[in-house]
Formats: structure tokens, C-alpha cells, sequence
């Protein structure tokens, strides 16, 4: 019998409750698998019940954690990202599941390289059952992710040219309608965004040196 | 700019005004009538041929009407006036006073109408020679002095002194010595800045007369000298020497030295000699040897000169002659005779109004008859007072004619000089008023500019401002968007996505057909969530579709006009122009020219169809603006300011313009700027 500590990072209570009610139906469809099930909506209450944990010498298993959730209130812990980045920290041993509503290339891809969870589901893209398997595969055999971000790693090794993070930034700032000299956490000056730019151009293949068209270029070929 | 514009206007005028003057005076210098030569050179001959002694009076007479009838042929222009001068001047030397004073007549109305002074002058000569050949030397010494003035006036200076030489003459012959001397004086200055050395001779024999007259004998024979020296300078007739002897030889005689006076009579009468020379040497040697009692020869000598003067009937001189003679008579003592002559002198001297010679006579008169001496010396006394009044009444005359020529000339100058003003201030008000419109007009139009300007800056600020609203709003509208689109995503999608699941796990434990229905729910319901990601997502990524700003704009204005204009429009717009590189500065410009032409098609094209096209060609931006209105001539049409405008604001952003209009088939416009300006 394998007794796992599990934590469900949701601000929206109706699926944290979601979430418990798909570990109980593991729970019951596995006979040698039970969860000891904590829930926190918010970043402050996740950081509460992780360092509790982390005092008594006990580990956490598997965590559901969702990106959008309220900072806390120190503004350490932005969102699940960080909270993901603490408990790699504190509990390395740890499972998570990473389940967001996102479906951006950039942030899925951001969320990967930083934290590289076991499993990673895109809320739509998961039903009730493939919830419960995905809970399976992690704690049996990891990873999991789920379609869209499959779909992610397909396009990009299909191509042929490879961007840095710099290049998906500005990409992504782009993407916001963000405007060049106001581009921040990018560390090149405006010029030598406009040089990324016209490499970027080139490696599209792309004529015009129209925003638009390279921003639907780079979500075509999912780097945003 | 002002500034150099009214320079501009200045110079033009002053251009203008000078050779306006340059003009008149050259057309009034050349306008000399060449067909006339022909005319010209026959009444030159005629003229010249009435000069010929070899014919009779009547047969020169007729030459100068020849001339005369000629003349009236030509126009009536300066050498009218001096061919007409000119007869006169031969019909005076013919003597035929009527026709003298006719054709003078007629010279002097057409000289004072051509305002030629000279002319003038020449006519006044004549009248002044006419009468003093007829020794009315009133009126002929006051033609003299107004010829003086005209001469004087037009710096003829040879005729200037030639005047005054005749007017000293007059004033001599009325004993107004010092008048004389000072006009003579004023001649002989002229005459010697001329070096006329012949009018020098003449001028310093006559000062030598008038010093002998005076008594200044010695002052006399010094001028006599000076005139005698004078003869050796020029090329001169032989009798001018006869004659300068014959005075210095008076001179001695005045002066009771008869010797010396003999010797230089001698000298005159070996020279050649005109008979009233010979005549006056001959009397008055004889007369020298009467004083040094030498009488061999004398009455013969008397005698002879007195038949000479008959035979050419030298009135004055006769008289002398007899004077002469009653004097040898009176030395001779045949008293009788000598108191004759002496009557008969004094007869002549009273009919040629000689004063002097009158006198003398008187005086000889009483000498012989001292009878009656009483009763002569009491009319030699009277007529000499009568004399001397005359005299001074003459004298007072000329002074008189001078002062009233003078003043004449001062009020003809004044009015010369007022009419000078005259013009002068009415060309300067001209020029004035001239001006002060050209300033109101520049004044006018620079504000007619500045206003141009500044509507043009304020449509400007118009768009400018349009385009900062417009990036404001489409900014809030993003926003609106995000806010939206994260409020689907975050919170509508995450619960819809919990409450699915939940339902899913939802025992539902009743018949087959309720739990596929439960099932296919479920999918709908994730169909939905997907749906609705898929609109948070649209909203989100339309963001960057914020760079229509200034496509939008065009197509409002457009819109805008057609309804102002009653027109239907098509906006082109290629795809291939990335409006957010187009420099903001340009689009400003062809806002503007684009607002302008519409304007222009609204208020004169009368079109119903305007195309709006921006296109991209290589590297230029290209815009055409085409209607079917009525069109213009555009070659004709002076340029606009509008049109001007659009030139300029194209120009400055290295850009083409071109507009073309075909009459009854509408205009074009045609713009191609460089897409990449640096300014």
C-alpha cells in the first residue's frame, strides 16, 4: 500500500475539487495507492503547508499546481511558477503536475525548460479519464503531457533553426503589441532588437518587415 | 523677402522713368527727316545763290523766294527755323525791309514755339542788325540784349560777346562811355577765351575810340596798340591795317601832336585803301597840316575827300569834310566861304540829328560871324542841354531795357523753375502713391500667406492630434480586450474546466442512455471551453493590428468629402505597404494633399467618381488621386497656391508630383515618395 501526500495548488475551489475527487477515483481504482490530500488557493497558503511539511521532515509526492494563482502577499512568489521552483527546491523528489488553462507556446515552453514538471496538462485539453490516467502515468511513469503540449514538441523539432531565449522574448513581447523601445527584461538595446528582428525575418523567410506577420509566423511555427 | 521685392519695384520705376527720358530724347535728336535732304540742299543753293553779287537785287530776290516757297514744304523743325532765319537775314542785306520783317517775323514765331533758343537769339540778330542800319539804335540795341540773353543762356559764347560787342557800340555812339566800356570789356574777356583773335582787333580799336573819346589818350593809344598787335595773328584784309592807322593817327591828332598823327595817316594811305578810307586819312591829314600850318596842297586834299564822300554819298562824313573845309577857309581867312561850309554843315548836322557835329558847327558858326555870335552860342547852349538830356534819356533807356530783359529772364526762370517742380512733385506723388499700393498689395498677400500658413499648420495639429486619439482609443480598446479576453480565459474557462471534471466524476449509476448523455455533455461542454479559449485568444492576438491609423483616417476623409461633395469614392490600399514605417511626417503631407485636392474636387471638378489609390512600386510609395470631373487646361492655368503647396511638400520629402487634366475628362494626380525618408 503506497500512501502519497498530495497537493492541490488551485485558486478556484471548484477545481481544486476537481482535482480531489479525480485522486479519489485513482485512489479507487488503484488498490495499492491512497492520497493524503492538502489544498491551497493561493500562493501564501502553498508556502504555508510546503515549509510545515518541510519542518516535520516529511515530503510532499504529487502536486496539481496551476500557473495563475494570487502572488503572496511578500510578492516572493509571483505565481505557480515559483512556487513550482520552490518545491524542485525544497522537495526534489516531488511529482508535479503543471495544469494550466495557458496554451501559449512561450510560457508552456518557459514552464518546461524552468521547471520541467512531470506532468503537464492543458485544463481544456483534459477529460475526466485522461485526468485520472495522467495521475497514473506520473506516479508510475512519468512524464505526462498532455495533447496541445505534445503538438508543441512536434513543430519545433520539425524545425530546422533554433532560437535562443532572447529571440523568443522579443517574440513573445511582440506578440503583445508591445512597443520596441519599450521592451524591457530583454537586455539589448533598441537597435540591437531591431537587428534580432531582421534575423528573425530572415530565418521566416518573411518579406515585409511587418510585426504581424512575423508573430504569425513564429505562433505557426510555435515558439509563441 | 519684403525688402528685396520693393528694391525690385524701385529700380523697375526708376528703370522705367529713365529711359522714358533716354527715349524722348533720343526720338527728338534723330528724328531728323531724311527725305527732306534732297528739299534741304536745293534751299541751301538758292539761299547761297541769292548771295551772288554778279546778279542783279530782283534776280536774288527771286532765288531767296525760290527758297522761301521750298521751305514751306518742310516740317517746321529747327533747321526750318534757320533756313528761314537765314532769308530773312538775306532779304536784310537786299535791303527789302517788308519781306525782312515778315519772313523774321515768321522765324521768330516758329523758334519761340520749338522753344530753340538759338533761333530765337538769330531772329532778335537780325531785327537788331535791321535797325541799326536804320540807326534806330533803341530798339535795335534792345534786340541786341535779348539775343544776348538767349546766346548767353545756351553758352554760345562767340555770339555772346558778338552782342555785346554791338550793344558797347550803341552805348558808345550815345557818349554812355563807362556803360560801353564795361560791355566791351565783358567781350574782349569772352572773345580771348575764344581766341578770336579778329573780334580781339576789332574790340581793342573800338576801346581805343572810346578811351580817344574819354581823353584818355595814352589808355587810347595803348589799346590801339594792342589791336594793332592783334592784326599780326590772324590773316586779315589789308584796309583793317589802313584803318587801325588811320585811328591811332586820331588819336595823335586828338592829342595836338599832329606830327606823330601825319606819320601814321602816312601809313594808312600807303596801305590799300576803301574810298571812304581814303577819304577820312586824306581829311584828316589835311587838317593835321592845317594845324601845323602847312597849307601846300591842303584845299586840294580837303576838296578831294569831299569827292569822294559825294560820289559815294557818305552823308556823316561829307559833313565833316565841310567842317574840314570852313575850318581851312576860316585859316585862309576867306570868311565868307568858310562861314558858308560851316552853314551847311550845321544844316546837315541838324537833318542827321548829329548831335556833336551840330554843336561844332554852331560853335564855327559864332566864331566867324561874331556878329551874331550871341544868338548862336545861345542855341549851341541850348541844343547842348537838349543833347545832354537825350542822351541821359537814351541811357536811362538801355538801363531800363536791361533791367526789364533781366527780370523778364528772372520770372521766365521761376516759371521754369515752378513748372520743374511741378513735375517733379507729381512724378514724386506719382511715384509715392505707386508704392504705397504696391505695399498694400505685398502687405496684403504676405497676410493672405501668413493665414495660409497658418490653417495649414492647424489642419496639421488637426491630424496630429486625430492620430494621438486614435492610438489612445485603439490603446484602451486593446486593453478592453486583454482585460476581456483574460477574464474568459482565467476565470470562465478554469471554473467551466472544474465544473466539467467535477460532473464527470459525478457517480451517475441510472440507466445506459443517462450515461452517454452525461457523457456527450460533458464533450459539449468541452467544446464550449474550447470555443471560448479560442475568442479569448482572437481578442488577444488582434493587438497587433493597431497600425491602420492612418489608412482609417484617409478612409474617414474620404467618406467625409463624398458626402460634402455628392461623389462616390474607392480607396485602394495595397497590402504591401507597412504603414508603421512610413515615416509620420509623410503621412502628415499627403493627409493634407489629399484633403487639399478633394477640396479642390468639391469646389471645382463637379466630378461623381473619385479613385483613392496607394500603391507600392519598388522602393516608392505611390498615390494617385483621379477624378471625372471637368477638368482644366493644366498647362495654362497658373499655378494655385494650393497647388503650389502640394509642389513644395513633396519637393522637401524628395518626392514627384504630377497633375494632369484633360478638359471635359477630369484631373489626376500623381505622387511617388520614397518609402524610407530620413528628414
Amino acid at each position: 500500500m503506497n500512501k502519497y501526500t498530495a497537493l492541490i495548488i488551485d485558486d478556484h475551489p471548484i477545481i481544486s475539487e476537481a482535482y480531489k475527487s479525480a485522486l479519489l477515483q485513482v485512489q479507487k481504482q488503484q488498490e495499492n495507492i491512497s492520497f493524503n490530500i492538502h489544498i491551497a488557493h493561493n500562493c501564501d497558503t502553498a508556502k504555508e503547508i510546503i515549509s510545515d511539511f518541510s519542518d516535520r521532515k516529511k515530503t510532499i509526492d504529487l502536486v496539481f499546481l496551476d500557473i495563475s494563482i494570487p502572488p503572496s502577499k511578500d510578492k516572493k512568489l509571483l505565481s505557480g511558477e515559483d512556487v513550482g521552483l520552490m518545491i524542485n527546491r525544497v522537495f526534489p523528489s516531488s511529482k508535479i503536475i503543471v495544469s494550466t488553462t495557458f496554451n501559449d507556446n512561450y510560457r508552456i515552453q518557459s514552464i518546461l525548460k524552468n521547471m520541467n514538471p512531470d506532468g503537464f496538462l492543458i485544463k481544456n485539453d483534459v477529460s475526466p479519464k485522461e485526468l485520472v490516467s495522467s495521475i497514473v502515468e506520473v506516479l508510475t511513469n512519468p512524464p505526462y503531457y498532455s495533447k496541445t503540449v505534445m503538438k508543441l514538441f512536434r513543430n519545433q523539432l520539425t524545425n530546422n533553426f533554433i532560437l535562443d531565449d532572447i529571440d523568443r522574448k522579443i517574440l513573445y513581447e511582440l506578440s503583445l503589441g508591445t512597443k520596441l523601445k519599450n521592451i524591457e527584461n530583454v537586455p539589448l538595446s533598441t537597435s540591437g532588437i531591431l537587428k534580432r528582428k531582421r534575423h528573425l525575418m530572415q530565418i521566416f523567410d518573411l518579406e515585409s518587415s511587418d510585426d504581424r506577420g512575423l508573430i504569425i509566423m513564429a505562433k505557426e511555427k510555435g515558439f509563441i | 523677402m519684403k525688402n528685396s521685392i520693393l528694391i525690385k519695384i524701385l529700380l523697375c520705376l526708376c528703370c522705367v522713368f529713365f529711359i522714358g527720358i533716354a527715349c524722348t530724347s533720343s526720338i527728338s535728336k534723330e528724328k531728323k527727316p531724311s527725305k527732306d535732304t534732297s528739299k534741304q540742299d536745293s534751299i541751301a543753293l538758292w539761299i547761297k545763290a541769292s548771295k551772288n553779287k554778279k546778279l542783279t537785287s530782283s534776280q536774288q530776290q527771286k532765288q531767296l523766294e525760290k527758297a522761301y516757297l521750298k521751305l514751306q514744304s518742310t516740317t517746321k523743325d529747327t533747321l526750318h527755323a534757320k533756313n528761314l532765319s537765314n532769308i530773312a537775314y538775306q532779304y536784310l542785306e537786299l535791303k527789302d525791309a517788308t519781306a525782312f520783317h515778315k519772313i523774321n517775323n515768321e522765324t521768330l514765331q516758329l523758334a519761340l514755339q520749338l522753344k530753340d533758343s538759338f533761333a530765337i537769339a538769330d531772329a532778335h540778330w537780325s531785327y537788331a542788325n535791321y535797325y541799326y542800319h536804320n540807326k534806330n539804335y533803341e530798339k535795335s540795341y534792345f534786340h541786341y540784349n535779348i539775343a544776348y540773353n538767349h546766346f548767353e543762356g545756351i553758352q554760345r559764347d562767340f555770339e555772346t560777346a558778338k552782342m555785346l560787342y554791338q550793344m558797347s557800340f550803341i552805348k558808345g555812339i550815345y557818349r554812355d562811355y563807362t556803360g560801353s566800356e564795361v560791355l566791351i570789356i565783358e567781350a574782349i574777356k569772352k572773345f580771348k577765351a575764344l581766341k578770336n583773335y579778329e573780334q580781339l582787333y576789332f574790340s581793342y580799336n573800338f576801346l581805343g575810340g572810346l578811351q580817344k573819346d574819354i581823353q584818355e589818350y595814352d589808355k587810347a593809344l595803348f589799346y590801339q596798340e594792342k589791336a594793332l598787335a592783334y592784326l599780326d595773328r590772324f590773316e586779315n584784309k589789308k584796309n583793317y591795317r589802313s584803318s587801325i592807322f588811320n585811328n591811332i593817327g586820331n588819336t595823335y591828332r586828338y592829342k595836338k601832336n599832329y606830327t606823330k598823327a601825319i606819320e601814321y595817316y602816312n601809313k594808312a594811305l600807303s596801305k590799300k585803301n576803301r574810298p571812304d578810307q581814303l577819304a577820312r586819312t586824306t581829311n584828316n591829314k589835311a587838317y593835321c597840316k592845317l594845324m601845323l600850318h602847312d597849307t601846300l596842297g591842303i584845299q586840294q586834299e580837303l576838296f578831294r575827300a569831299l569827292r569822294i564822300r559825294d560820289s559815294i554819298a557818305d552823308k556823316t562824313n561829307i559833313l565833316s569834310s565841310k567842317i574840314f573845309i570852313s575850318r581851312y577857309y576860316e585859316y585862309a581867312k576867306k570868311i565868307p566861304l568858310a562861314f558858308k561850309y560851316a552853314q551847311e554843315a550845321n544844316i546837315m548836322a541838324k537833318k542827321l540829328k548829329n548831335g556833336s557835329n551840330y554843336l561844332e558847327t554852331l560853335q564855327q558858326m559864332a566864331n566867324l560871324d561874331p556878329k551874331n555870335a550871341k544868338q548862336y552860342l545861345e542855341r549851341y547852349i541850348q541844343y547842348n542841354d537838349s543833347l545832354i538830356g537825350v542822351e541821359r534819356r537814351v541811357q536811362n533807356k538801355f538801363t531800363r531795357i536791361e533791367f526789364e530783359t533781366d527780370e523778364h529772364i528772372t520770372e521766365n526762370k521761376l516759371l521754369e523753375q515752378q513748372k520743374n517742380w511741378i513735375y517733379l512733385g507729381s512724378f514724386g506723388m506719382l511715384l509715392i502713391i505707386s508704392l504705397l499700393y504696391i505695399l498694400k498689395v505685398q502687405k496684403s498677400k504676405n497676410e493672405k500667406l501668413l493665414l495660409e500658413t497658418a490653417q495649414q499648420k492647424a489642419t496639421e495639429e488637426i491630424y496630429l492630434l486625430t492620430l494621438e486619439q486614435q492610438a489612445i482609443l485603439e490603446e484602451k480598446k486593446v486593453q478592453e480586450r486583454n482585460r476581456i479576453s483574460q477574464e474568459l480565459h482565467d476565470g470562465i474557462l478554469g471554473k467551466l474546466f472544474g465544473t466539467r471534471i467535477n460532473l464527470g466524476f459525478l457517480e451517475i449509476t441510472k440507466n445506459k442512455k443517462v450515461q452517454e448523455q452525461h457523457q456527450y455533455y460533458l464533450e459539449e461542454l468541452q467544446d464550449i471551453e474550447k470555443e471560448i479559449r479560442d475568442v479569448s485568444h482572437q481578442l488577444n492576438t488582434d493587438t497587433t493590428n493597431t497600425d491602420i491609423n492612418f489608412t482609417n483616417l484617409i478612409a474617414q476623409l474620404l467618406q467625409d468629402k463624398s458626402i460634402l461633395g455628392n461623389f462616390k469614392y474607392k480607396l485602394t490600399l495595397s497590402e504591401q505597404i507597412s504603414w508603421k514605417t512610413v515615416n509620420e511626417l509623410v503621412k502628415v503631407n499627403l493627409y493634407r494633399i489629399i484633403q487639399e485636392s478633394l477640396q479642390n474636387i468639391i469646389k471645382h471638378a463637379n466630378a461623381s467618381q473619385v479613385l483613392l489609390a496607394f500603391s507600392k512600386e519598388q522602393e516608392h510609395l505611390v498615390v494617385e488621386l483621379t477624378d471625372n470631373g471637368i477638368g482644366f487646361n493644366s498647362n495654362k492655368t497658373t499655378k494655385g497656391i494650393g497647388l503650389k503647396n502640394a509642389h513644395s511638400r513633396i519637393q522637401k520629402l524628395n518626392g514627384k508630383f504630377h497633375l494632369s487634366s484633360v478638359k471635359n475628362q477630369g484631373t489626376s494626380i500623381h505622387i511617388q515618395l520614397p518609402i524610407t525618408i530620413t528628414i
